[in-house]
């Protein structure tokens, strides 16, 4: 159960993933990634906020498996920030490519922490 | 309204395009399940399933892509449900952040760092050499990009340039001039 439930979310979060890539990519009208920037830092703040709130009050394995592992984690994507940076770089754009590493991560581990913070207090 | 003349090609291949993202998607995120369910990492240790899991992506993501876009006759439903399905949902962003956030809670900010910085740096290598697999290494008879030899540097002391009276075994690198006349 656990795992038709787990393969459910992962669908639904890749092809969230999918739209809200397109959506805010085709507006960008840029060669940078904000489309799964935009993902992975979003992503990244759901997760922390479930994660904090399992461990602080107590959220059922199952739940986090299907919500957190299932669909934040199908819907968040690393191999897309790795593929996309070499791309970057191999167009040339090496401001670009730094400018996607740097604000992942710092965005990134930015919304965790916040999510972790917002979690074990609600 | 927009619905009148968008039927022919919009009409449902999307929805096939959807099928496929979530059909890859839900394959990959089994697939990483699975691996963390083979790997469990020590509580605050090296998160090193979600690592491999990421390094392994980034290189299939980086073949995948170039064969599609570069090798491959067009395709309709490989790219969403390899690429965008089954490796974006395989690989994660989220799991990865958060677990540095945890270990930085847990004042291990060395870890985190080393975590981080080894998960991109290996996974950059790894995108990078997958899509050098798919360019010429990986499959026989690659003619779009010639890989140079690093052992060719080129005619020395004004010998003829190689053409067909080569001696066998040293022409390959002239082989995608036959027919790639419309290569640009």
């Amino acid at each position: 159960m656990t795992i038709l439930g787990l393969m459910v979310a992962g669908a639904l979060g890749a092809v969230l993933r999918y739209q809200v890539d397109h959506r805010i990519q085709r507006r960008a009208r840029s060669e940078f990634p904000l489309g799964i920037l935009a993902v992975n830092v979003s992503g990244a703040l759901v997760l922390g906020v479930l994660v904090g709130s399992a461990a602080h009050h107590g959220v059922s394995p199952t739940w986090l498996t299907v919500a957190g592992t299932g669909f934040i984690g199908a819907y968040t994507t690393f191999s897309t920030l790795a593929f996309d940076t070499v791309r970057l770089i191999e167009n040339g754009a090496w401001r670009a490519s730094t400018l996607n590493v740097v604000v992942s991560l710092v965005l990134g581990v930015g919304a965790a922490a916040a999510g972790l913070a917002l979690g074990s207090l609600t | 309204m927009a619905g009148a003349h968008s039927v022919d090609s919009a009409g449902h291949e999307p929805l096939v395009r959807v099928a496929a993202i979530a059909g890859g998607g839900a394959l990959g995120t089994l697939a990483r399940y699975g691996v963390s369910r083979a790997l469990v990492p020590p509580a605050l240790g090296f998160p090193w399933d979600t690592f491999l899991v990421n390094v392994a992506g980034s290189f299939v993501l980086g073949v995948i892509v170039v064969l599609v876009v570069e090798r491959w006759p067009p395709t309709r439903y490989v790219r969403p449900f390899m690429a965008i399905g089954f490796c974006g949902g395989f690989t994660t962003f989220s799991t990865m952040v958060v677990q540095a956030a945890q270990l930085g809670q847990h004042h291990r900010m060395g870890p985190a760092a080393i975590y981080l910085s080894a998960s991109l740096a290996a996974g950059l290598v790894a995108a990078a050499a997958g899509m050098g697999a798919a360019r010429g290494r990986l499959l026989p008879g690659a003619g779009e990009r010639a890989i140079p030899d690093p052992d060719d540097v080129g005619p020395l002391f004004g010998e003829p340039a190689p053409g067909p009276a080569v001696p066998p075994g040293k022409g390959h690198r002239t082989d995608r001039s036959d027919e790639d006349g419309t290569a640009s």
